[in-house]
Parts: C-alpha cells; structure tokens; sequence
C-alpha cells in the first residue's frame, strides 16, 4: 500500500538528501542548492499529500520491530502533520535564505549536510508513531545540530557547542530513562493509546506523577524551560539561518512538541489533569515567559533579545496546553505554528541587518527603516506580532490564551498574559522606534558598522525573499484565521477531536 | 541459563563435528598461512579469499537453523572433547569473521603504504591471524574447560605476538608487559580448572553444571577463573595494561584486540559464571561495583587522554563496564530481568566489538592524514578529510549509545533490564557511562571543527581505507534499528529458552 | 613411594626453585632452573607419568632452558653473558619490609587455596600436594618482588610448575588423561611464553641502549 509509504518517503527526502550533499564536492553550489530546494519542494508537496489525504480520512502508518516490545512507528496524526508542515514550509525559506547567507563562506557542503539531517529529524519527530521513534529522531536532532551551532569554529562558537550538548545530552539521557521507565511499565504504546495509562488506576498515580516530571525535564531542555534554558541564548553565535532553525523550527519546537506529545497523547489531558500536572505546567510556562521577557529586555544585542523572546514565547504553547479546556488548547497549538512563523521571520531580518550593515547591536538600528524598508517592514510586522497586536498571528494566540484561561477558571492568567504583552511591547517597541523614527546613517548621521552592497535592492534577493515570504504568511494567518486549512481551523479540529471523544 | 549457552547435553548434532570444526579452524589458519607465504599487495584477493570461511560459516548456520543447539564430542583414549554450536556461537563467529575479514582487508595497503611493514613482519603477520581467528572460533565453540584453556592460551599468545610485530621499543615493552600478564592470568585459570577437575574429575560445562554443588572449592575456583579471565578482558582494575598495548599496535591489529581479543576472556567468565555458579547474586554484584567504576574510570581517563588512540583505547575499558554488568544483571535475577539483558549483553558485545573495531579504523586514518597522534592535532580535519571524521563520528554514536545504532539498542535492553530488576544502581552506572562517553567523543570533534587551525600538510588516505572504517561504522549504526535480525540469530538454533 | 624419598624430593624441589628464583647471579640462576626441571621430570616419572616426565625434560627443561640462556646472550661457545641483563639489578632497593608486604598476596592464594584443598581430601599422591602449594607460594613471592623481567619469567614457570603438581595430584583416577592433557597444554603454553618473553628481551636489546628500555618506573602490579 503506498499510504504506508507515504510517512517514509517524506522522511527520506531529507534524510537522503544529507549524504548526497556530502557527495558533492565542496565547490558545487549551484548543483547543492538544486538539489537542496527541489527536495524541499518535494517534501511540502508530500506533506500536503499527507494533510490532503487526512481530511479524506486515510490513514498514514508505518512501523516495523526493532527488539521484541519496541517498535519504530511512523504515523501522521492532525498534530504531526501540523508541525510537519511547518518544519518543510519553513525548511524550504530557511534553506534558500541559507544559500544566500553563505555564499562563499567555507564549509558549506558541511553546513548544508548536517541542515538537512537537521531537518529530516525534525520531520521524523513530527511524525513520530510512538516514544521511542519520538526518541530516536529528538537524539538526532542533537546531533545533527551540533555541527551547525559550533559551524564557525571559532572559540566562541566551540564553547557554546559544548554547553549545547551538556544540556541537550543530558535532556536526551533523561528522556530515554523517561521512555524506558514507560516501556518497562506499560510496554510499547503509541501516541493516541491514551488510555493505557490512565487504565493503571489511581495506585499507579505517584509513580506516573514522577515519570511526568523526568519525561518533562528531557523535553524542558530543548523547550528552553526556565531554568534549562540556559544552552539557548549563548547557541546564538551560530549563523543566522541556524539560529532561525533552533529558534523557530527544530530544537525549541521539537522539545514543545513533544510536551504537547506528552500531555495530550501519552498521558491524555484527562490523566493530566486528574495528576494536577496540568498546573505544574501551568507554573513552569508562566515562570518562563516571565523570566524570558525580563532577560530580553536587558540585553543590548539583536539575538540575544530575540533569543530570551524564544524562551518566553515558547512557554505560550507549554501555557497554552496546560489550561484545561478547548480554547487552551487551541492557543497552545496554533501558537506552535505563529511562533515559528512570526520568530524565524525576526531572525532572517536580523541575519539581514548583520549581513548587509553588519548590525549586531540595538543602537546600531537608528534609520535602518529607510535603508532596507522591506526587512524593516518584516521585522515589524514579526514583532507586532509577538506583542500581539491585531491582525498578526500571535493576536490569534493570545486571544485564545485568554478565553483559555477563562475557561480553565484561572483568570489570573490573563494578568500574566497581558504583564507579558507589555514586557514584550517594552523590548520590541524601542527596536522599531530607532528603525523608524531615529536619524541614522541612511539620514547622512555617521556610518554603518559595516556596510556591503549585496545585491540589487536592499540586499542579497536570496535574503529578502524568505524574509518577505515569511512575514506574509505571519500576517495572513493572522488575517486568514477563519478560512479552512489554516492553523487555527487545524488546531481547532484537534482541540474538539481531544475533548470530544 | 545452561541451555541459552547451548551446553544441554542431549542433542547430539545430526552434521559432522569434527568437520564443522575443522572448517571453523582449519580455514582460517589455512588462509593465514597462505597469506604468510604470498603477502597479499592488495584487498580484493584478501576479500575473494576471505570469503571461503564466512560461506563455510553461513553453510553451518544454513545446517543447524530451526533445529535445537547441536554439540558433539570427539574421544581421544580416554580424553574426551566437547563442542557446540547455537545460536549464541553463531552471533559470535559471524562478528569474528567479519571483523577479522575487514581487518585483513585493511591491512595489506596499511602495511605496504602506512607502516611499511618489513617482508618479515608481514610474512608474520598473517599466519598470526588466522591463527588468531581459529582460536577466537575455537572459544566460541568450545564446551568443555581444556579446549577452553587450549583456545584462551592461544589466543593469548597470538594477540601477543601480533601487538610486537611493529617492533619498536614501546611496543616490545607494552608487549612483554602484556605477555606477562596474560601468562599471569592463564595460570589462575589454569588452578582454578585444576580444582574443578580434582573435586569432580569432569571437564565438560554442561556436566560441572550438573554435579558441581555449591562449597568452598567451587568458590575458590570460581576467584580463580574469573580473576584469571577479567585480567586478560582488562576489566577494572586490572586494566593497566591496556592503554599502552594499543598505543604502539598496528591499526588493525588493535582492532581485532580491541573488537574481539577481550571479548573472548569475558565471554568465558560469563560463560562459566552461569553456569557453575548461576544463583551468586551478592558475588555478581560485586563484579557490578568494578563494571561502575570500569564505567566511570575509563571515561574520565578518556576524557583527559592526551592521544587520539589513548582515547579510544581507555573508552574500552570503559565500554567493557557496560558488558560487565551483565554479571549482575545475569546472574541470579529472575527470568524476565534476564530475558532483557541477555539480549542487551550480546547486542553490546557486537555493537562495540564493530564500533571499536571501526572507531580504529577510522583513528588510523585520522592519524595517518593528520600525521599527528594527539588530539589537538585534529584541529581543522572536519573540513580536510571529512570522511575519516565521519567514520569516527558514526561509530562514536554507537559507543556512546545514541540512536539508531545498535549501543543504543543494546543500551535499551540493558536499561530496561535494570530498571525491570530494579537495580537503580546500575541503571546510574549506564547513565554516567552514556555521558562521559559523550564527554570524551565529543572533545575529539571539538578539536575537528576548530577553523583558525594552522593548515600543516597532510597526507591523503587510500580511499579503501577510508572506505572500510566508514563501512563498519555503518553497520554498527544500521544494524540497531534492525536489531531483531541478530537477535532472531541469537534466538536461533537451540536459543528460544 | 616411600615417605622418605617423597619428603627428599619435595626438599629438593624447593630448594631448587630458591635458588631459581633468589640467585642473584641469572646466569646460575638459569642453570637452577634447568636442574629444577629435570627433578620435575622426575618426579613425574616416578608418579608413572611417562609422557608427562618426557614433555617436562624436553620442553622444560632443554628448550625452556636453552630460550632463557638467549634471553642472557650466552651461547655453548660463548659462556659468559654479554647481554646487559646480566648486570641489571632491580631497581627496587630490596628491604625487609618490602620483601614481606609482597609476601601477602601469595600467602592469600596460598591460603584460599588451602581451604579448598582441604575441602577436597587426600589423594594418593600426596606429596606433589605440598610440592606444588610451596612451589607456588615462592613463585608467586618472587613474582610480586623483581621487577626483573627474566626473573618473572623464571618465576612464571615456577608457579606453573606448583600449579602443574597441583593439578596432577588433584586429578583422581578417571581424569588423570584430562589432566595430562591440561597440563601438557599448560607446558606448552609456558615454553612459548617464555619463548617469547626471551626474543623479546633480545629484540629490545637490539633496538636501544639498556637505560632506554628499563620500564621499572610506574609499572603497579605488572
């Protein structure tokens, strides 16, 4: 049967792709960026496929015996496909902004391999069947992602990698006694089976009550909970399509997947609930993005700010989850989607500012707005929408966030909410006004910290398209919430399918 | 556990024995004697070759699969020999004639280009392994403690032979330091059997298991065999002479020693400890506490190794930790618990046993690029010579046990077994060992991706070189995710107990 | 066998075997060991083990003896040792206390094998008993005290020796075949040990000047 095949296929397209690569030799760009986009194509167009083929209600599923009692299980669900769909929609910009943003920097065939086995794990993490296959993809993921953090080679560069892995390999080490712990209780139960273990009953309760924990610290770290987000701000020294990735895409968003995984598929938001996990949740989400926010506003550097935003922007999709109700839910998995959308879209334009101006401090921006409008308008548009104004994407998310809260009879989370929204507003807001409103050099007022001409309009095309493309969808799935396939309507049809049975 | 070994005596095999062991040894040696006499320049005769005793093989698998575990016994007067093939065996030979093979075929551009091996060192060189093979394949099938002992001594002395061929001073001393030891260890042996054989005048396991009951004699015994035996599988601490032995060696040689040679002397004390003694719980846990701390030890003084080859030769110190503690997980825990580790124990064996053997490989080809035998001498190699870096990188995730590869099933199996027996304290000893591991491969990339590195010339590795570590790490990684096929093998002939 | 002759050849098997092992001249000591073979030969002649006694004076005592003469350089012609181990002495200063510490751990194999032996009964042959458990203490004392590496491998075959009585002497009626052949293979195993060990001392001879290649510093329990 083909459908069966279908999960392989797209895991294959980029999981192949990696050691063709690594074939070519390093001076083959043009050949590495055919072979790098066509793939990418390829693999939303099967993602699309896959989508298409749920709504007709097949089935995608595909699994074999690795050792007696686990089992490698590939299936797309509504939530896999949600986030696969976004890696390969956001692959397909980042990779095309990549072969702008390295061009004739060594190392490419390098970068170019291990982001493609970044991807392929991604991809496998989304459509994970069980644990163990989500185990098995989260790992790779770490190491396919170490090359690129330490891509630079210098020392910098070299000792974030070290702290990347001190933490990621010690989440993953957690997760596996997490995964084992689960599979020597209950055996090999794929993502959905929620009533395995709620079937245990309440003496088993404690004993689930710690697993939570330990499965929850193997996934905090890649979501850069606080206070295991610590790898993330200094993995900034990466390049920027990289940071892009971490931030919007693979690492944070595979360790909020898989809480997401966690509380809806393994444990079910009943059990969930039943343990008062949900509020454990609750607690870590609100300390980290609180915590996030406050670190943002203190930093002077473009990244780093953006970096402490992940880690309070993240926490809406673990808050999010964690408010028992539809409309919690809702907001935790759409935001899965607008986080990644409206981050990546800040991280292209501040890749896009280092690369054309060399701006890497905040105060450097005075008037960028008039020498690269385009970039300026995406950055705003990307921040607005963090803030969470109307009508971007992240508007969408807080709303629910909101109504959320109200229905989880936790209305104090809306005083976190909008603490937050201003805390936001407070580090993005003086961003745009220095773009906007301050006389810069673009105004004859001193000179940028280093300037390059790379292309025809305000910079390398290669660049600005991605960052162009990305802000639009930032903006029209914010516009477009209401229209069918878009991430609301998808996550809406998850949230009904999880609490009405 | 007498019959997972295949030991249960009463399925005398349907097929020739003495032929099936003739061709398990005499091929091997037959072909080492031939490469002796002609000293192959190139890989594909070694390969063309090479291939007769792995067909010999796949004809014996062919021959007992389905059936129960086939021994036989062959009587000289009144000395009688006994042998076997199960499942277990199988899974062993296949791993030895593979590593063996991809060592030879390493080896005749390695000595001809790399070391430039002296005709008389070569002419040695491969004799001594296929000697080596025949005594490895002698061990795996032995079922009675003097072919043991035959095949322990002479493994012993053929590893130690082989590691003197390069001939240098360092090496000589490492050697004769070895030398000293392994005759150390085989006299142990050697008492303990003496004891076993005066107490109840029987050498055959599956008969000791039979009619040994627990006393002070078996216990003595039991301190001696097993001392004997975990000197020469260098486990804690009795490990000293590792280190320096693989510092002066031939790669592939290394390889083997490393892949196989003390592989073999715990195989035996598994072996024996099981069946003699299989209820010694308090005393298998005291092998625990040294597999721990064979665990930690091992990975810090990895972890601070100066070279390249130190770093991979303390790692297996390290790694034996893990197969260590098969003992007490093994031994005297109950069946489910056993089930789980008896898989894992030999998934880890092979899965080290083809990444060590590869991480070798490709450490050799490190070496011979770079010409530099320390760490920092790497700085740079992930952009000159990327796919010795590869090789080294893959075979680094099966040591460390990250998925997919087959150290991480093994380490599955393993974790599930301590946890399903409740052994906290080993489930921590797998834990530390997957992070310092981690610590100690990953400072060796760190060095790689270094890009302000002087560009000093370096030498361009024989693509077949690179090609045979790159293969062998493949298969340590792949062969995880199909893990149920050597288990299945595991499972086969006389192993579904 | 009488009580008497039993008693004499186990004295002067022990003597023979200090002497192997304490000489301080290696030359002689060497030629102890030669004598201290072929007594072992003997002895296993007397015990009506021909094939044994035969084995022990060939591989034993005339090749095991002719390969540590070569590790000393010395040839039928050529008599006095030239090599430079003949003039190398320990580098331990040998006291008193150091020369008991190292007694313990062959009295701790001495003693646990004790308990079992006594565990096992008396055999017939109960002089190769004692024999071989005091062969084995001295090897196993003069193992743990030279660092010298020809001197191990004489005390090496000391203890394999003690081992090899020992063995006879606990192989009962049915397994005395098993046990010959144990212990031929043990022979066997020795001669090429220090077959080796020999070339060995010869090779790194032949490679470096005599201060390069003492590896008595750091070297533990090895």
């Amino acid at each position: 049967m083909s459908q069966a095949w279908l999960p392989v296929i797209t895991l294959a397209t980029s999981l192949l792709v990696a050691p063709l690569i690594f074939a070519l030799p390093e001076r083959a760009s043009r050949a590495r960026a055919v072979v790098n986009l066509s793939a990418a194509v390829l693999k939303l167009l099967l993602v699309a496929l896959m989508v298409w083929g749920l709504y007709q209600g097949h089935r995608f599923t595909f699994g074999f015996t690795v050792v007696e009692g686990v089992s490698f299980l590939l299936q797309a669900d509504a939530l896999g496909l949600m986030f696969a769909g976004l890696s390969s929609l956001l692959w397909l910009a980042t990779t095309t902004y990549a072969i702008g943003y390295l061009e004739d920097s060594p190392n490419r065939k390098r970068f170019f391999g291990f982001f493609s086995l970044c991807v392929a794990s991604t991809i496998g993490i989304a459509l994970a069947g069980n644990l163990f296959t989500f185990l098995l993809f989260y790992e790779l993921l770490t190491l396919s992602t170490y090359p690129l953090v330490v891509h630079r080679g210098h020392d910098k560069a070299l000792a974030a990698g070290t702290v990347y892995l001190r933490y990621t390999l010690t989440g993953g080490l957690v997760l596996l006694l997490g995964v084992v712990a689960q599979h020597a209780l209950v055996g090999d139960v794929a993502f959905g089976q929620r009533e395995v273990l709620a079937d245990l009953g309440p003496q088993a309760h404690p004993m689930l009550t710690v697993l939570f924990v330990v499965f929850l610290l193997g996934l905090g770290v890649k979501a850069a909970l606080v206070p295991l987000h610590g790898w993330l701000p200094r993995a900034m020294v990466a390049p920027a399509p990289v940071s892009a990735l971490l931030h919007a895409v693979a690492v944070v968003k595979a360790g909020a997947f898989g809480i997401v995984r966690l509380v809806y598929d393994v444990y079910g938001i009943s059990l969930s609930h039943e343990l008062g996990l949900l509020s454990l949740l609750t607690a870590i989400a609100v300390v980290t993005i609180l915590f996030g926010s406050v670190k943002a506003l203190s930093q002077q550097e473009l990244k780093p700010r953006l970096a402490y935003s992940t880690v309070s922007q993240v926490s809406y999709i673990v808050l999010g989850i964690s408010l028992f109700g539809p409309f919690g839910t809702i907001a935790g998995l759409v935001h899965l989607m607008h986080q990644g959308l409206m981050k990546v879209t800040l991280f292209y334009c501040a890749g896009n500012y280092a690369e054309e101006l060399g701006i890497h401090r905040i105060d450097e921006l005075d008037g960028a707005g008039r020498r690269m409008p385009l970039t300026s308008l995406a950055f705003t548009i990307g921040a607005l929408g963090m803030i969470g104004l109307p009508p971007v994407a992240g508007f969408i998310t807080k709303w629910y966030l909101g109504m959320g809260a109200v229905q989880a009879g936790m209305p104090w989370v809306i005083v976190v909410i909008v603490t937050s929204s201003l805390l936001n507003a407070a580090y993005f807001l003086p961003i745009l006004h220095r773009v906007w409103f301050r006389q810069g050099p673009a105004h004859g007022r001193g000179s940028w910290p280093e300037e390059r001409n790379l292309g025809r309009f305000e910079t390398s095309a290669w660049l600005l398209l991605p960052t162009a493309a990305t802000a639009m969808f930032s903006l029209l799935v914010g516009l477009l919430a209401g229209v069918p396939f878009s991430p609301l309507d998808l996550a809406t049809l998850m949230a009904t399918g999880e609490y009405l049975p | 556990m007498i019959e997972r070994f295949g030991l249960a005596s009463d399925h005398f095999g349907h097929l020739n024995g003495p032929l099936v062991l003739l061709a398990m040894l005499g091929l091997p040696l037959l072909l080492g004697l031939l490469g002796g006499a002609l000293r192959p320049a190139r890989s594909w005769p070694v390969a063309l070759l090479g291939l007769l005793p792995l067909s010999a093989l796949i004809w014996l698998a062919a021959a007992v699969a389905g059936g129960p575990s086939q021994s036989w016994t062959l009587e000289l007067g009144s000395l009688v020999l006994h042998w076997r093939v199960n499942g277990l065996v199988l899974v062993l030979l296949l791993l030895t004639q593979l590593i063996v093979l991809v060592s030879a075929l390493y080896a005749p551009t390695y000595l001809r280009d790399v070391v430039h091996a002296t005709r008389r060192s070569q002419a040695w060189f491969w004799p001594l392994l296929g000697l080596l093979a025949a005594s490895l394949s002698l061990i795996w099938l032995a079922a009675d403690l003097l072919l043991l002992y035959i095949g322990l001594e002479l493994m012993g002395l053929t590893a130690v032979g082989l590691l003197l061929l390069p001939g240098k001073a360092d090496a000589l001393i490492a050697g004769l330091r070895y030398l000293l030891l392994a005759l150390v260890g085989s006299l142990a042996f050697l008492l303990g059997v003496a004891l076993l054989l005066g107490a109840w005048g029987r050498l055959d396991l599956a008969g000791l298991a039979q009619v040994a009951d627990e006393g002070i004699v078996l216990w003595v015994a039991m301190a001696l065999l097993s001392a004997g035996l975990l000197l020469k599988a260098a486990a804690f601490p009795l490990h000293a002479w590792l280190a320096p032995v693989h510092a002066s060696a031939w790669i592939p040689i290394s390889a083997l020693h490393a892949g196989l040679v003390i592989k073999a002397s715990f195989f035996i004390a598994l072996q024996l400890w099981l069946v003699l003694v299989p209820a010694a719980a308090v005393a298998a846990s005291l092998v625990g506490v040294m597999a721990g701390a064979a665990v930690v030890w091992g990975g810090l003084m990895a972890w601070r190794a100066a070279k390249l080859k130190d770093v991979v030769a303390w790692s297996t110190v390290s790694q034996l930790g893990y197969l260590l503690l098969a003992f007490p997980l093994l031994v005297g825990s109950d069946p489910a618990v056993a089930a789980l580790a008896w898989d894992g124990t030999w998934l880890q064996l092979a899965a080290h046993g083809l990444a060590k053997a590869a991480m070798f490989f490709a450490t050799g080809n490190l070496i011979l690029a770079t010409g530099e035998s320390r760490v920092e001498g790497l700085a740079g190699a992930s952009r000159r010579f990327p796919l010795a870096l590869l090789s080294f990188g893959i075979a680094a995730i099966s040591l460390v046990g990250l998925p997919p590869s087959m150290g991480f099933t093994a380490k599955w199996l393993l974790l599930h077994a301590a946890l399903a027996g409740d052994h906290w304290g080993w489930l921590a000893v797998l834990a530390i060992g997957t992070l310092l591991s981690a610590a100690y491969v990953f400072r060796v990339f760190r060095y790689s991706f270094v890009e302000d590195a002087p560009t000093l010339d370096f030498r361009p590795v024989p693509w077949g070189m690179d090609t045979i570590a790159l293969v062998l790490a493949l298969a340590a990684l792949l062969l995880g995710l199909v893990a149920e096929w050597p288990l299945a093998l595991l499972r086969g002939p006389g192993g579904g107990a | 066998m009488p009580p008497f002759q039993e008693m004499l050849l186990v004295a002067v098997l022990l003597l023979l075997a200090a002497l192997t092992l304490f000489d301080r001249q290696l030359m002689r000591a060497c030629s102890w060991f030669v004598a201290f073979a072929l007594m072992v030969a003997l002895a296993w002649a007397r015990l009506g083990l021909i094939w044994l006694a035969l084995l022990e004076a060939t591989l034993g005592a005339a090749l095991t003896g002719a390969f540590l003469f070569h590790a000393l350089g010395a040839t039928l012609h050529f008599r006095r040792p030239r090599g430079f181990f003949t003039r190398w002495h320990d580098s331990v200063d040998l006291t008193w206390w150091r020369a008991l510490a190292r007694l313990l751990p062959a009295l701790a194999v001495l003693g646990m094998l004790g308990l079992a032996l006594s565990a096992l009964g008396v055999s017939p042959t109960r002089a190769l008993r004692p024999a071989g458990l005091g062969l084995l203490g001295l090897g196993l004392w003069a193992f743990a005290l030279h660092r010298h590496l020809l001197r191990r491998l004489l005390a090496f075959n000391v203890i394999g020796t003690g081992i090899f009585l020992i063995l006879m002497s606990l192989a009962g009626e049915g397994a005395v075949v098993a046990g010959q052949g144990l212990v031929g293979t043990g022979l066997v195993v020795a001669l090429l040990g220090t077959a080796l060990g020999a070339l060995l001392i010869r090779r790194l001879e032949g490679l470096a000047p005599p201060h390069h290649v003492i590896p008595a510093k750091g070297d533990g329990v090895s």
